[in-house]
């Protein structure tokens, strides 16, 4: 379970996060919504512990991050697996290596097994026969697929989504989606899913929190919020 | 003094301001060589990271440091020549030369050259790889980037600016040879016999310490550029010339200190 307590975070003086308190629960798939530029990727950033807060706590199963020294911070971070808004891939790194990277970093599998796992998740993301392509040759769609089969390949118990369908279309877009609801289903992870996108938000989300000026303003059961009447949820999803 | 608040405040503060972003930079980069010094010695070991970045840095970089150190020889030992020629010691060109080469020449120059290739590449490949998360992504699938990235560039960098070093002091012979020898006709036998006589062994090993610390500050200093790389594509423009410029600076201010010291300690033979 990750639990954001009074987080809060500037950057030059501007306030980004402003008192931002958060409970994802354990194997439920939690969507941030929110517009653009209001923190939603910095708030993700805090919970892998990539950015640190000026004050607040973020507590990950039972652990405070912000008390972790850098190594500790290094174990922790194997339960968890991050798509990146812009994928992130390695572009020195074909396609086979950049999925195969974490499976080199912390497992002993020979070099056949990984091949194997690896044909394997770009199977999962419906991206065979691509091994030896390097991500400039990539589109944009194909370049998040292969980040999620980077990301999913050691199987974490806690999965990030930075905006996972952004720039995907419709057909892929519920693929995406599918696969974050299997993942979740067969290995019973925990999923904090950044998004525009409201109707994929609904499509897969257990618990939806709304993020407005620094604060999250909603949070709730994907119906609970489908009924919330504050002003920004209403505007954010069409309702008058 | 309200008045002489008024008139002193519009220096004071970009002054301050300055003082305190040299301030932060400079520890800053004190954190970075500290936290990059404790990951050397821990494992896993990336020795296919270290022999491809001493690829690049030290293989790749070998062709324009002969060209360079035979032209800096040649055109040397034109200077020298018609220098010592005014007063008939055209036979200390070599030694001269052989000297300048081993003890500052070569060290510096590779240094400069080195910072030129591979170390204006290592701030860009770095910056762009912040700018574009890529080391976030690192840091998520729990790989220290500095372990990854940092240490074997570093490493790499510190083995091979002194090899690059020894290969520029054989070229600037070469090219002051075949100036000094073939074109201004100066005796073979005083051009070697001085060169032996005057150039000790301690003076070719003192700059190659000289270019392994070269090494050690250009690599770090263009890997804190890369990793401190803000915004875009004019991020990484930014972060890259400000690494060829400070690892420049430093390589010719360092210069004069550690000749100081190498002097001392390394050159305490018969040679001048």
């Amino acid at each position: 379970m990750i639990k954001l307590i009074d987080v809060h975070k500037a950057f030059d003086g501007q306030k980004v996060l402003d008192g931002v308190n958060l409970e994802v629960p354990k194997d439920k798939i939690m969507v941030i919504v929110g517009a653009s530029g209001v923190g939603k990727s910095v708030l993700l950033k805090h919970m892998i512990g990539l950015m640190k807060p000026d004050k607040g706590k973020i507590v990950v199963d039972g652990v405070d991050l912000s008390a972790l020294s850098p190594l500790e911070l290094v174990e922790i971070r194997k339960k968890f697996g991050m798509l990146f808004q812009g994928c992130a891939l390695f572009d020195s790194l074909n396609v086979c290596d950049n999925v195969a990277f974490p499976l080199r970093e912390h497992s002993n599998l020979s070099s056949s097994e990984i091949k194997a796992k690896v044909d394997e998740m770009l199977a999962i993301v419906g991206l065979e026969g691509i091994c030896h392509k390097m991500p400039s040759d990539l589109s944009g769609g194909m370049k998040k697929r292969v980040a999620l089969a980077r990301a999913i390949i050691l199987q974490p118990q806690i999965m990030l989504y930075d905006e996972p369908t952004t720039g995907l279309d419709p057909i892929m877009t519920e693929s995406v989606d599918n696969l974050i609801l299997d993942m979740q289903q067969k290995l019973d992870i925990t999923s904090v899913v950044i998004s525009h996108d409201i109707a994929s938000a609904f499509r897969i989300a257990d618990q939806i929190a709304m993020i407005d000026n620094g604060k999250i303003i909603v949070s709730g059961t994907s119906a609970e919020f489908a009924a919330s009447n504050d002003p920004v949820v209403m505007k954010f999803i069409g309702r008058k | 003094m309200e008045k002489l608040i008024n008139k002193i405040q519009p220096l004071a503060d970009p002054l301050g301001r300055m003082i305190n972003g040299f301030t932060k930079t400079l520890g800053n980069l004190c954190l970075f060589v500290f936290q990059t010094l404790s990951w050397i010695p821990r494992r896993p070991y990336r020795i296919k990271n270290l022999f491809k970045q001493m690829e690049f840095i030290g293989v790749q970089s070998t062709p324009i440091i002969m060209l360079t150190g035979v032209f800096v020889g040649a055109v040397f030992a034109l200077q020298t020549g018609k220098a010592f020629a005014m007063f008939n010691a055209e036979s200390l060109v070599g030694a001269t030369i052989g000297l300048s080469l081993a003890r500052e020449i070569a060290p510096v120059f590779t240094a400069l050259m080195v910072t030129a290739r591979a170390c204006s590449a290592m701030a860009a490949e770095l910056g762009t790889m912040k700018v574009t998360e890529q080391i976030d992504a690192l840091e998520t699938m729990a790989v220290n980037p500095l372990h990854y990235l940092v240490c074997p560039r570093v490493i790499a960098t510190t083995i091979m600016t002194p090899l690059l070093t020894a290969v520029f002091d054989l070229v600037g012979i070469i090219g002051a040879w075949f100036v000094g020898i073939k074109l201004l006709g100066i005796g073979e036998a005083s051009f070697f016999d001085r060169l032996y006589f005057y150039v000790n062994l301690r003076d070719f090993i003192g700059g190659l310490v000289k270019s392994g610390f070269f090494g050690f500050f250009i690599s770090l200093i263009s890997c804190y550029s890369g990793f401190d790389t803000k915004g875009g594509a004019k991020g990484v423009g930014d972060s890259t010339t400000r690494a060829v410029v400070v690892s420049s600076v430093v390589v010719l201010v360092t210069d004069y200190f550690l000749t100081t010291w190498i002097l001392e300690y390394f050159s305490q033979g018969p040679s001048v």
